[in-house]
């Protein structure tokens, strides 16, 4: 038995020991032109979008395009559209190296660890091969680089975020539309003592009451905060940090949130604004065919509008600086890289612009124009419009910027704040420790 | 002594074929990765890095820094608890009943069954639109109706009733499932004893505690064996119900290990972790057979 | 408990007439309606939700998003169905499942008997050690193996197959098998072999002759215990599995999340309807057998 025992260990430790060693790649990932012959097989993308999207949609009708005149060429399509199994499984297929052609993910701590490790293509001097790089909204790039600059993901969306309103319930409680961000809680209590929801929040997915934490400092230091923070360079008990705390806590006493926010899901939040419960809701331009079509309920239809994140008093960023990102990009594995690969993506990224802006929504170039769906409201081209009046600087989601176990850690002790289950220094404190513990393992 | 041997002549040879191939594949499925987790509980690895032995560095963290790992643990304690009373206790109140029964026995055994069925996914959903508050869900309603209208709360989002509330649907899931085991096994109960201690006069609860419990006994260990570790494994609801939140309220040690593994891609302090809840199990496994075997013999 | 002070009123149907003792008084009543009420507030605890599900599967999204969700629904409509099947390949997902329950299922009756035949039948001198190392099984977590697994299986190319699945999901379950197959050989007594020994049968043939036939019923209970986690497994499946064209239920169920997590919710309870179809069907026909399995089993004791 002991012997079996040893046996077992030993193997074990080979096991692990040769995968965690096998992991240098034999490409140069800054060789975006591969030379040699196009030999057409079967790829791979691993990806994390809706099943029936119409990025997927418009990805396969490319690749079976460019197999008509490339036999044996297929692009195998692996979508995980739940955020955290896909996470988990991108995770895995990394540890055992068998991550495919392509893949999706965020500009997080882990990709750029993946980066540096020379697993990915740099995106730039891809794009910039195939001669497409100036045709995508400089936004659009930004929003999937690293802090040093380096892009290493590929967009393939472009999406604004909008706080979306009911007049009508504004109207019923007296209050306008908030000046300021720092207007909002008082608006809460006042729309809550008129017996309305204020804002309707998805607790369950966590990401978008952490969006709420992110625009206070995005305002009151600019987009450099979150850069500093997540690397405890910036604390929580800054004066901007401070502030958002404390803006935080607030929103919570005000009661802004739909109450037990925590363990509702998406969709319910969303039902509660679109049947007129909510008079607030905060979500991006991806919502727009449920939001401005005839698709929403007539009762609210001519009710709702929009308006966009809020400054305050001597605000570093403009009013036309806000949250838009371009969704999770594309990964390009550089040990699978070779001349098929390049000449498919040069085919399929030349012609996804225009196919994906006939779908109605906003691509991540300019050189194309978005078909407003016949069954839009006025307020779909009014959304569209705000894309090309944005200001250079982006608010970054704050979940792809710190690093996963101070986000985690993060998104949990941010319920209990807005609950009023700790107190605004209680969080600092608590955050603050979390950052110093972790951080270094990620930003060494 | 040899109590197992049954067959007086059977030789070595057919003890390995028939234990090999079983062993083969429990050694393979299940044995060798809980080794490797043993041997990467020593070492800091994020998956994708190379390997750093850091000795018993992991396990000093665990027990001595990590104030979440030390909630998520009596949080499991505290679901488990739960769980236990609700499938064991539950299972066993409705079997009893049902032995009283006349007709319907077999149509009740089925329809206790069925939530067992149903994916976790719909049942997660189904307890949070239960649970909620804004809009009032079903709970909430039926306090309302009445008259408790001041329990009502939205009992996802409350820090005290959040792991209650998690467990509940986990323990209602498998009750059937128990009370099936529990209910044949009373079955089995010879009717000559219980007539008689009827006849010397004993009540209801006597003739429960000293004749028919002790018979069921061993399937009762049988059934608190499973109920137990199927509680200590438990996952799926809680992670999709509440993610451990809000706060650390209803993180149990699994959804921290797997938070650990696959959000913060620390696999070897995730591996400690696993260890930990291989030994807990292990532990408490050994104690239900030590109290309940004990109390059959004294 | 109520039954403390109720009067003995043994089981009915297992003592139909006592002759009328003195002490025999006539409120047998209270205690059975009281229990009878007992009973069908448990039932409806335990159906409403399947019944909940399939309601709402019913539902148009209009009424789902905007309507009490606990109402009846106001309108019937079989277009989340359609919408299912559109989206998903509900199909395939059922058959994917059924091949990997059936696979695990074979591997665990199989195994679990031999294995509980050599410790608890033929017997050896390690065998309380090797029932101690299966019982480990029971009680690890299956999270733990996730890593480990996914390195070993992509070493040896078993990655994005019916056997990656099957192999772990077996693997796990053996044990309780095993544990449920020796509680009930523990009863088969002792004479039965030593009569077929006598008669010259060797360990193979009595395990083929007698033991194997005696244990159907805890052969139906292991598999139907074992189907409905098998069946409903997500984490394996998600973890090993890459092609469409392997994805079972759980992983199928994904499909009809759509950006940033918003679920098309009457659309999935329209397929967690038609995916739980085959199980209860199946759960609904051996529901006998195991009803059968445990009593027996129990009876032996």
């Amino acid at each position: 038995m002991k012997k079996i025992f040893r046996a077992a260990a030993a193997a074990a430790v080979t096991a692990l020991a040769l995968t965690a060693c096998g992991g240098a790649s034999s490409t140069d990932p800054s060789n975006v032109s591969p030379t040699g012959e196009i030999k057409a097989r079967e790829i791979s993308w691993l990806l994390s979008r809706p099943a029936d999207g119409a990025v997927i949609n418009i990805m396969k009708k490319l690749a079976e395009d460019y197999a008509k005149d490339h036999p044996g060429f297929e692009l195998n399509l692996i979508t995980t559209p739940d955020r955290p199994s896909y996470i988990q499984k991108l995770e895995t297929l990394a540890a055992a190296n068998k991550l495919p052609e392509l893949f999706d993910t965020d500009a997080t701590p882990f990709a750029q660890q993946l980066a540096k490790q020379g697993k990915m293509m740099d995106a730039e001097q891809l794009l910039k091969s195939l001669d497409i790089y100036d045709t995508y909204r400089p936004g659009a790039l930004d929003y999937q680089r690293f802090d040093d600059g380096s892009l290493y993901m590929i967009p393939f969306q472009f999406e604004l975020e909008f706080i979306w309103y009911n007049k009508a319930l504004l109207e019923k409680a007296g209050v306008a539309v908030p000046a300021s961000l720092d207007d909002i809680p008082a608006m809460c209590t006042a729309l809550r003592s008129a017996g309305i929801t204020p804002i309707a929040i998805d607790g369950q997915d966590q990401w978008p009451l952490e969006r709420y934490i992110a625009y206070q400092p995005f305002r009151e230091a600019g987009p450099e905060f979150v850069q500093e923070l997540k690397k405890g360079e910036a604390k929580f008990s800054d004066p901007a940090g401070q502030k958002t705390v404390n803006w935080m806590a607030e929103l919570g006493k005000a009661k802004c949130f739909q109450d037990g926010f925590s363990a509702q899901g998406y969709s319910d939040a969303q039902n509660q604004f679109t049947s007129g419960q909510a008079a607030m809701y905060n979500i991006g331009t991806w919502e727009l065919p449920s939001l401005a079509t005839d698709k929403l309920d007539p009762a609210v239809r001519n009710d709702i509008d929009f308006f966009t994140l809020p400054t305050t008093a001597g605000s570093a960023t403009a009013a036309n600086e806000f949250v838009s990102p371009s969704g999770i990009g594309m990964a390009v594995n550089a040990k699978t890289y070779d001349p098929l690969v390049s000449d498919f993506l040069k085919f399929a990224l030349e012609k996804y612009p225009a196919e994906y802006a006939a779908t109605g929504a906003l691509s991540p170039t300019t050189d194309v124009e978005t078909v407003v769906p016949a069954n839009a409201t006025p307020l779909y081209q009014k959304a569209l419009d705000q894309a090309d009046g944005l200001g250079s600087k982006q608010a970054m989601p704050w979940d792809t910027q710190l690093d996963p176990t101070t986000n985690g850690r993060l998104q949990q002790e941010l319920v209990l704040l807005v609950q009023g289950n700790i107190t605004p220094e209680q969080f600092t404190e608590t955050m603050d420790k979390t950052i110093a513990q972790n951080a270094p393992k990620f930003f060494k | 002594m040899q109590p197992n041997r049954m067959l007086p002549n059977r030789s070595r040879t057919s003890v390995l074929v028939f234990l090999l191939p079983p062993l083969l594949l429990y050694g393979a499925a299940v044995l060798f990765p809980i080794l490797q987790s043993l041997f990467l509980s020593f070492f800091s690895w994020n998956g994708i890095s190379d390997m750093e032995f850091v000795g018993v560095d992991n396990y000093v963290r665990m027990f001595v820094a990590d104030d979440i790992f030390w909630r998520a643990f009596l949080n499991a304690l505290v679901y488990l608890a739960i769980c236990l009373v609700l499938q064991l206790g539950g299972a066993l109140v409705v079997a009893s009943l049902l032995t009283s029964l006349r007709r319907g026995r077999e149509l009740i055994k089925t329809l206790y069954l069925l939530p067992a069925v149903i994916s976790t996914v719909a049942i997660a959903f189904l307890f949070v639109r239960i649970y909620s508050l804004e809009p009032v869900g079903l709970l909430n309603q039926l306090f309302h109706w009445v008259g408790l209208g001041s329990l009502e709360r939205p009992w996802l989002s409350d820090v005290n009733t959040v792991l209650a509330a998690v467990s509940a649907p986990e323990g209602w899931r498998f009750t059937g499932l128990y009370m099936l085991i529990i209910y044949a096994a009373l079955l089995a109960v010879p009717k000559e004893l219980e007539e008689a201690a009827v006849l010397d006069g004993a009540s209801r609860w006597t003739l429960f505690t000293k004749i028919r419990f002790p018979y069921i006994r061993p399937v009762w260990i049988t059934t608190t064996i499973m109920a137990t570790t199927y509680g200590l494994r438990g996952f799926d609801i809680p992670y999709l119900m509440t993610n451990g939140g809000p706060g650390q309220s209803s993180e149990l040690l699994t959804t921290y290990m797997y938070k650990t593994a696959f959000t913060s891609t620390d696999f070897g302090y995730a591996s400690t972790i696993s260890v930990f809840i291989v030994v807990e199990c292990l532990v408490a496994v050994g104690l239900i057979l030590f109290l309940l075997k004990r109390k059959a013999d004294a | 408990m109520i039954t403390q002070t109720a009067p003995p009123t043994p089981p009915a149907a297992v003592v139909p007439a006592r002759p009328s003792g003195k002490r025999r008084r006539r409120r047998p009543d209270l205690f059975r309606t009281l229990s009878r009420v007992l009973i069908m507030l448990i039932v409806i605890v335990q159906v409403y939700p399947l019944a909940w599900l399939f309601l709402t599967s019913l539902r148009t999204e209009q009424d789902f998003a905007t309507g009490d969700p606990f109402a009846l629904p106001s309108s019937l409509t079989w277009e989340n169905y359609a919408r299912a099947f559109e989206t998903g390949d509900l199909g395939r997902n059922i058959l994917n499942s059924f091949i990997v329950t059936m696979g695990a299922n074979i591997l665990i009756v199989l195994l679990g008997m031999m294995a509980a035949y050599a410790i608890q039948v033929l017997g050896f001198r390690l065998s309380k050690l090797v029932r101690g190392l299966f019982l480990i099984g029971i009680i690890v977590p299956v999270q733990i193996a996730l890593v480990p697994l996914f390195i070993d299986y992509s070493a040896i190319n078993l990655l994005d197959t019916y056997l990656s699945m099957i192999i772990p999901l077996a693997g796990f379950s053996l044990p309780m098998a095993i544990y449920l197959f020796c509680s009930f050989y523990e009863y088969i007594p002792k004479e039965t072999y030593e009569a077929a020994s006598l008669d010259g049968a060797g360990p193979y043939r009595i395990f083929g002759l007698i033991t194997m036939p005696l244990s159907l019923n805890t052969v139906v209970t292991v598999v139907l215990v074992n189907s409905i986690f098998i069946w409903n497994d997500f984490i394996f499946a998600n973890t090993f599995v890459l092609s469409e064209d392997l994805k079972t239920i759980p992983l199928g169920l994904q499909n009809y999340i759509g950006a940033m997590g918003k679920v098309d919710w009457t659309a999935t309870f329209a397929a967690v309807c038609v995916t739980i179809t085959p199980l209860l069907l199946v759960f609904l026909v051996l529901n006998k057998a195991m009803i059968q399995g445990l009593e027996s089993g129990a009876t032996k004791g």
